[in-house]
C-alpha cells in the first residue's frame, strides 16, 4: 500500500512537475479530510458485511445543520457539535431500518437516500449556504510544528478506531459478524447491538465529517457529498476491506484514501478532465477486486 | 390465491387509492391525455423493471444497479449512430446490443470474477453514467427520424405505441418463459437454493449470466424508447432508475433474497410509481421529492413484508 503510494507519486511528478510541491500537496492533503473521516465509518460497516450508501448525504445534512447554526451566531464548538450529533441521529435511522426491520443493507441505504436527499433539499429550500462565519477554523488551520492541527485531530480517530479493532470486545464482534453472521450469533455475540453499534458509527463519523467540511469550505449545497459514499468504498476496498465483511485494515483505508486522492489529483495534473472521475473511480473499485479474487482463485487452483 | 396474485390486487387497491387522492388533491388529473402520459413515462420504468426482477429473483444477492448508466449511455450511443447517417434500424440495434453487452459485463464480474453483485453493479454503473457524462461534457445529443418519431410519440387508441408494442409482449414473453419453460424452474431454484440447483446439474453460472445480459438488453431497449420519444438523448437520462426499478421490484413483491415472485406485479408497481410521479409532477413539486417519495416506498416496502402478519418473511 505504501509502495503503491510511492509509486503514483513518483510517477506523477515525472509526468508533471507542478505535482511535488508544497502547494499542490497541501491541496491533495485538504481535499482528503473528509474522505478519511467518513471513510473510516464505511470500514466499520464494510467489516460487518454492510454498506452504507447513506454517508454522502448524511454529511451533507449535518453540515447544513452546523452552518445553520453558525448564521445565528450559537458559539462556534456547540454548533461543531451539532454535526456528530445529527450524524448519529442519522445513523440510528439507518441501523434501526437495517437491523430491526432485517433490511438489506443495499436497499436500506439505497432508500434512504433518496429520502435524506429530499431531506437536504427541503432543508436548504433550493438555495445554497454560503459565505458562513470563519469562526470553525480553529478545528482545521492552526498548525503544530508547522503540520495543520487537522492532521492530529485526523490521527487521533484513526488510532481510537484501530484500538477499537484491536483490543475492545465491539471490534472482535464486528469483525466476527462479518466473517460469519449465523456463527457469531450461536457463539454468543450480540449481533443485533453490534451491527446497531457500526451503523450509529458510520453515522457519528459522516457527522464529524459534516463539521469540518463547514470549517474548510464555509458553504452547504445540494450537492455536497454526493460523490462520497462511492469514494469511501473504493478507498476502503483500495486499503484491503472486504466487501463481504470481516476483514479490515485501518491504516490501509488511510493509506487507500491518500492513494485515491493522489490518483485523482495526478490525472487531472496529467489533462484528464475532472469529469472522467467517476469513471476511474468505479473502474479502480472493480480492478481491485477482479486482481484480488484472481488471486484467490488462482491459490485455490494451486492447493488442488 | 396465490401469493403473486394476492400482491397484484393489494397494488391495484393501493393504485385505485392513490388515484382517488390525485383526483380530489388535483382537479384536472383525470383526462385522456393524463391515461396517456402515465403509460408514456412508464414504459422505460417498466422494461428496466422486468430486468431487475428476473436479476432479483435468481437470488445470490443478485441485484442491477447499473441500469441508469445503461439507459444513458446506450441512449447516447443511439443518437450518436444516428447522427453519422447509419439510419434507425441500425441505431436501435446498436442500442440493443450495447445494452445486452453491458449486462453480460456485469454477468461476468460476478459469475467470473466473483465480485458481490451489489458491489459490482454499483462500479460498473458508476463507469457506465460516468462515461456518459464524460464522453459528451454533459451535453445532449439530438437525433430523430419520421419512424422513429412514430414508435416514440405513437398512439394506439389512448395507449402509446412503445407500451402496447414492447412492454405487454416483453412482459408476457417472461411470464411465460417462467411458467412453460425450464428457465423458469431454473431461476426459481437458484434464487432458492444455489447450491442445491447447481447439484441438480443447473448451469447457474450461466443462467445468472444472461440474466445479467437481459437486464442489460432491457436498459437498451428503454435507451431506444426514450430516444425515440424525445428526439434526443440526455446523459443523465436513466439517472434514479436503479432507485426506481428496485422500488418496483420489490414493491412488486420480488423477494430480495430470490427464489419468489412474479413479473406481473411488478409492472402494476411501475404504474404506480409513475402515477405518483405524475401527481407530484403536476402538482409542481420539484423532481426531488419523486426521489424522496420512492425511498421512502423502497424501506416502507421492504419493512411491510416483514411486519405485516400474512406478509412474507424473508
Amino acid at each position: 500500500m505504501v509502495l503503491a503510494c510511492l509509486a503514483a507519486t513518483i510517477v506523477f511528478s515525472l509526468a508533471s512537475p507542478w505535482f511535488l510541491t508544497i502547494e499542490n500537496l497541501t491541496t491533495v492533503a485538504r481535499a482528503s479530510v473528509e474522505l478519511l473521516i467518513v471513510s473510516l465509518g464505511m470500514t466499520i460497516v464494510l467489516a460487518v458485511g454492510g454498506i452504507d450508501l447513506t454517508v454522502g448525504v448524511t454529511m451533507a445534512i449535518a453540515s447544513f445543520f452546523v452552518g445553520r447554526a453558525l448564521m445565528i451566531a450559537v458559539p462556534a464548538p456547540l454548533a461543531a457539535l451539532l454535526g456528530p450529533l445529527v450524524g448519529i441521529f442519522l445513523g440510528a435511522v439507518t441501523a434501526g431500518v437495517i437491523v430491526l426491520g432485517s433490511v438489506p443493507p443495499i436497499v436500506a441505504t439505497l432508500g434512504l437516500y433518496g429520502v435524506f436527499r429530499a431531506t437536504i433539499y427541503a432543508l436548504l429550500g433550493g438555495e445554497w449556504l454560503s459565505g458562513l462565519p470563519d469562526v470553525l477554523a480553529p478545528l482545521v488551520r492552526p498548525t503544530i510544528l508547522g503540520i495543520p492541527s487537522v492532521a492530529f485531530e485526523l490521527a487521533a480517530l484513526y488510532v481510537l478506531a484501530w484500538g477499537v479493532f484491536r483490543w475492545t470486545p465491539l471490534g472482535v464482534w464486528w469483525l466476527a459478524i462479518g466473517g460469519a453472521d449465523a456463527a457469531s450469533q450461536l457463539a454468543g455475540v450480540p449481533v443485533r447491538r453490534a451491527k446497531t453499534a457500526a451503523y450509529l458509527a458510520s453515522g457519528l463519523l459522516a457527522g464529524i465529517a459534516g463539521a469540518f467540511y463547514v470549517a474548510q469550505y464555509r458553504n452547504v449545497e445540494m450537492t455536497t457529498g454526493s460523490t462520497i459514499a462511492l469514494d469511501a468504498i473504493v478507498a476502503s476496498v483500495l486499503g484491503g476491506a472486504s466487501v463481504t465483511g470481516g476483514r479490515v485494515s485501518v491504516l490501509g483505508t488511510a493509506l487507500g484514501v491518500i492513494l485515491f486522492r493522489i490518483l485523482q489529483n495526478g490525472f487531472v495534473l496529467i489533462g484528464v478532465p475532472s469529469l472522467w472521475e467517476q469513471v476511474v473511480a468505479g473502474l479502480l473499485l472493480l480492478a481491485v477486486l477482479a486482481t484480488e479474487n484472481a488471486a484467490k482463485l488462482r491459490a485455490l487452483v494451486m492447493a488442488r | 390465491m396465490s401469493a403473486t396474485t394476492t400482491r397484484l390486487l393489494g397494488l391495484l387497491a393501493l393504485w385505485l387509492v392513490l388515484l382517488a387522492a390525485l383526483a380530489i388533491a388535483l382537479p384536472g388529473f383525470f383526462r385522456a391525455s393524463t391515461v396517456t402520459s402515465v403509460l408514456q413515462f412508464s414504459t422505460i420504468l417498466a422494461l428496466v423493471t422486468l430486468g431487475q426482477s428476473l436479476v432479483v429473483l435468481s437470488g445470490g444477492g443478485g441485484i442491477d444497479l447499473s441500469v441508469g448508466g445503461v439507459v444513458s449511455l446506450c441512449g447516447l450511443t443511439m443518437a450518436a449512430v444516428l447522427q453519422i447517417g447509419w439510419g434507425a434500424a441500425a441505431a436501435i440495434a446498436v442500442s440493443i446490443a450495447l445494452g445486452a453487452a453491458l449486462g453480460l459485463a456485469n454477468g461476468v464480474l460476478v459469475t467470473r470474477l466473483g465480485i458481490v453483485p451489489l458491489i459490482a453493479t454499483l462500479g460498473s454503473g458508476y463507469v457506465y453514467a460516468g462515461l456518459a457524462i464524460a464522453l459528451t461534457g454533459g451535453a445532449p445529443i439530438r437525433g430523430g427520424g419520421a419512424w422513429l418519431t412514430s414508435l416514440g410519440r405513437g398512439l394506439i387508441g389512448i395507449v402509446p405505441a412503445h407500451f402496447a408494442l414492447l412492454v405487454l409482449p416483453a412482459y408476457a414473453l417472461a411470464a411465460a418463459l417462467l411458467r412453460f419453460t425450464p428457465a423458469g424452474p431454473w431461476i426459481y431454484a437458484l434464487g432458492g437454493n444455489e447450491t442445491a440447483a447447481r447439484l441438480t446439474g443447473i448451469p447457474t453460472g450461466r443462467v445468472r449470466t444472461i440474466l445479467y445480459g437481459a437486464s442489460g438488453l432491457l436498459a437498451g431497449l428503454a435507451a431506444v424508447v426514450a430516444t425515440a420519444w424525445f428526439g434526443s438523448a440526455r446523459p443523465n437520462i436513466g439517472q434514479n432508475l436503479e432507485l426506481e426499478s428496485l422500488t418496483a421490484a420489490l414493491l412488486g413483491g420480488v423477494a430480495i433474497t430470490g427464489g419468489s415472485g412474479g413479473v406481473a406485479p411488478p409492472l402494476a408497481a411501475v404504474l404506480f410509481l409513475i402515477s405518483l410521479k405524475t401527481g407530484i409532477q403536476l402538482a409542481n413539486l420539484n423532481t426531488i421529492w419523486q426521489v424522496g417519495t420512492i425511498g421512502l416506498l423502497l424501506v416502507a416496502s421492504v419493512l411491510a413484508d416483514r411486519f405485516i402478519p400474512g406478509g412474507r418473511r424473508q
